[in-house]
């Protein structure tokens, strides 16, 4: 870590000031019942703002518009918590597993065309799962012929949280079927204006749709879009999935800890309809404290996370402990909300967009905070690797 | 005391169960919110049919059993019609069904039914209550519209006992149904090369929630029994239902979800529509900690009787 106390110091102040000053007044309200174009629009507009702060994408390397030490990173991701600033919904894969990707393993050609164009909002989703591959990710059947100067790739992608904006898509497809399910997989960068693709909405229970189905026909993907080496795929999306855990994490748990908290109690500090505050309950006070406590041990894990990523110290189970914790914490954080918010709670049908997995719609956090424990690996993958990596545990018999 | 069910209940539900099915299964609740207009059309037919309407659940013991029954059967579809509350109209008022409130903005699941209410607080005071238009598509408040009350009397404690206990019959319906699609589920889908029953960390969560499920199974017949045998804690046991009722459903929800992935989200799979039409009865009237409060406060210096309790024994013998 390069910055110094007083350098941190000045750092906060001057974060503290952009906030006061550029965040927009009232955006909840505003992003309350929106269509998904203004939300679109929304998203885009604050990017570009948090962009000409160099706030953006501070943890890139400074040659690609990054370069933020990390102990500067972390009061960034602080004092926008703190302030409760919108936070970057749409732009998540692009700056965080599109560039990670593209800055492990891509060719410089592929950093040129994208990284500067993912400053100007181009828009990525990452076509993984498939009806047949959800934990069992390498079990994919997408494949990707090659012919002549490209591949021609068919099959089905599903989950693909955010398809229907996407200007590109991070794919994995099968390039030799012949070969042992990890090692004939290929990781290529899609664009999404090409003929044969087909993107679907999928509903969900919480009323939205934002993760879609996306029928792949015979799409044709020049070889210069491969990245890294033919087969090797796997690999690549092993390295640079887990790359971004740490801040990305450690965003979301400051969120949870700074405005998330903050909402939580508000609403135990609101007077009910009787004219007591559920504050004033000793078993309402005891649980906020209690989650008060688990937050602050959130937060900290977070920070030791990409601390010890700065350092090159990270354990094999760190980043699935950090994910792990977060997850399970959010569904009993909202559904203490949901309880203490009451029936007012059920009949709050919207959320703000472009706010965090706690909006404060305790109803609807709660049903949204389920989903956490699926993507980026499950519960129970993350506890099998704890198991595994983390306490060096035997593997579960196969075929058992 | 035998909190067993009769078997001519258990029988009359596995008919109700059968009868929902082939009058559309999944489909009952789905045509519904496509059509909210016609919801009545679809089931109201099915309940005639089974002699629903000639239920007295405030009669006897075999046909409180059979209304019981009956409710589980069509938590089990999700069946979109309020049939625990219509099951536990009240005996002396003439309306055709009851609906429990309570707080400042009284509710239920009965937006669109041309019927008439009576809604009845956790202390019994009575209101006649009208259904109010609909402030949002069965989509987003499953049903759920507000009720302008009329006050009537004071005299419906026993009306609220059964108002609470029938609408977890119902619940417990849907956890039967919740735990059957995660069973059903895991034995069919399979990564890694196998079916994710074959794996352990999966059985134990299944386990988990079936425990919870059979726990709350004892207390819906303990309350039911308590009720028809009108003990003077009847109110109290169903408000320990209740309690035990919201808190099965939330283990029996999240393991159910957590075992199907990314696909219990979604309108395809029966689990999403299970769950989302299961909130009404979670939320209504009392969430969780308002429950729990509710029930604390009443046991203040007496504790519950429960099924092996000195007074419980005194009325049995
Ligand atoms: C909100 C959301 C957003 C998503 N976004 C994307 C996206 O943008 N792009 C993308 O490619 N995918 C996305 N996904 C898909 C996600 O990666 C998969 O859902 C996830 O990998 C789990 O796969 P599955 O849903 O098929 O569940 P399954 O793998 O079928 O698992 C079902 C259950 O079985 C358990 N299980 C599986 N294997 C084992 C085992 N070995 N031991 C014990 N238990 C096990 C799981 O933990 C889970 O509880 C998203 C999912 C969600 C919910």
């Amino acid at each position: 870590m390069t910055a110094t106390a007083t350098g941190l110091t000045a750092f906060r102040a001057h974060v503290r000031d952009w906030c006061r000053t550029h965040i927009p007044v009232g955006w909840r309200e505003a992003q309350t019942g929106v269509g998904e174009e203004e939300f679109v629009a929304f998203q885009k507009a604050w990017f570009q703002e948090l962009r000409r702060a160099g706030f953006a994408v501070p943890h890139w390397p400074a040659e690609w518009g990054g370069g933020m030490p990390v102990a500067e990173q972390i009061v960034l991701y602080q004092e926008l918590a703190a302030h409760d600033a919108p936070r970057l919904v749409l732009a998540f894969v692009a700056i965080h597993h599109a560039a990670a990707t593209l800055l492990a393993a891509g060719t410089d050609e592929q950093r040129r065309r994208h990284l500067p164009a993912i400053l100007d909002g181009e828009i990525w989703v990452q076509g993984f799962s498939e009806p047949g591959a959800g934990s069992d990710l390498a079990a994919l059947r997408t494949t990707a012929r090659r012919e002549r100067g490209a591949y021609v790739v068919n099959g089905q992608k599903l989950w693909a949280s955010g398809a229907a904006h996407a200007d590109w898509c991070l794919l994995l497809a099968r390039t030799d079927p012949k070969a042992p399910k990890r090692r004939g997989i290929s990781y290529f960068l899609l664009d999404m204006r090409t003929p044969g693709i087909d993107v679907r909405p999928i509903r969900q229970a919480t009323g939205e749709s934002h993760f879609c189905e996306v029928f792949l026909n015979d799409v044709e993907v020049p070889a210069a879009n491969l990245v890294g080496p033919a087969n090797e795929g796997w690999r690549v999306a092993q390295e640079t999935l887990g790359a971004e855990r740490g801040m990305t994490m450690l965003e979301l748990a400051e969120r949870l800890g700074n405005a998330g908290f903050r909402r939580l109690v508000e609403l135990c500090s609101r007077p009910g309809p009787g004219g007591a505050r559920p504050i004033g309950d000793s078993p309402v006070a005891d649980r906020l404290a209690a989650l008060e406590t688990e937050v602050t041990g959130l937060r900290a894990l977070c920070r030791d996370l990409v601390e010890r990523h700065e350092a090159g110290t990270v354990g094999r189970a760190d980043a699935s402990i950090v994910k792990l914790y977060y997850s399970e914490l959010l569904q009993r954080m909202t559904d203490f909300g949901t309880e203490v918010a009451g029936l007012a709670a059920h009949t709050e049908l919207r959320k703000p967009l472009s706010s965090s997995w706690e909006s404060g719609a305790w109803a609807l956090d709660f049903i949204g905070s389920w989903e956490w424990t699926i993507p980026g690996g499950t519960s129970e993958i993350q506890r099998t690797i704890i198991a595994e990596r983390g306490l060096g545990l035997p593997r579960e018999p196969k075929g058992a | 005391m035998n909190i067993e069910l009769s078997e001519e209940a258990a029988e009359y539900g596995r008919q109700a169960l059968e009868a929902f099915k082939a009058a559309g299964g999944d489909g009952l609740v789905q045509q519904a919110e496509a059509e909210p207009g016609h919801r009545a059309e679809q089931v109201a037919p099915v309940l005639a049919e089974l002699g629903a309407w000639d239920l007295d659940a405030r009669g006897d013991a075999d046909e409180l059993e059979a209304a019981a029954a009956l409710c589980r059967s069509a938590g089990y579809w999700a069946v979109p019609y309020p049939v625990a509350e219509r099951l536990a109209r009240p005996a002396d008022l003439g309306t055709d069904g009851l609906v429990v409130v309570a707080g400042t903005a009284p509710a239920g699941a009965v937006a669109g039914l041309d019927l008439r209410w009576t809604a009845v607080t956790p202390d019994g005071r009575r209101a006649t209550a009208a259904a109010l238009p609909p402030a949002a598509p069965p989509r987003e408040s499953a049903f759920v519209t507000g009720l302008a009350l009329t006050p009537l009397d004071e005299a419906g404690a026993a009306d609220a006992a059964l108002g609470l206990v029938l609408p977890c019959w119902t619940l417990l319906g849907m956890l039967d149904r919740a735990i059957d699609l995660a069973r059903e589920h895991v034995l069919v889908r399979e990564q890694f090369g196998r079916p994710l029953a074959q794996f352990q960390g999966v059985q134990f969560q299944l386990t988990d929630a079936e425990v919870e499920r059979s726990g709350l199974e004892m207390m819906a017949r303990y309350a039911l029994w308590s009720g028809q045998a009108n003990l003077p804690e009847a109110l109290d046991d169903a408000l320990a239902l209740r309690l035990a009722a919201l808190e099965a459903a939330e283990t029996v929800f999240r393991v159910a979800h957590q075992l199907h992935g990314a696909i219990g989200f979604c309108d395809e799979s029966p689990l999403s529509w299970i769950s989302r039409y299961s909130q009404p009865v979670r939320r209504l009237p009392l969430g969780l900690s308002a429950t729990r409060d509710l029930l604390a406060r009443r046991l203040g210096r007496h504790a519950l009787t429960g099924r092996y309790g000195d007074v419980a024994e005194r009325v049995t013998s």
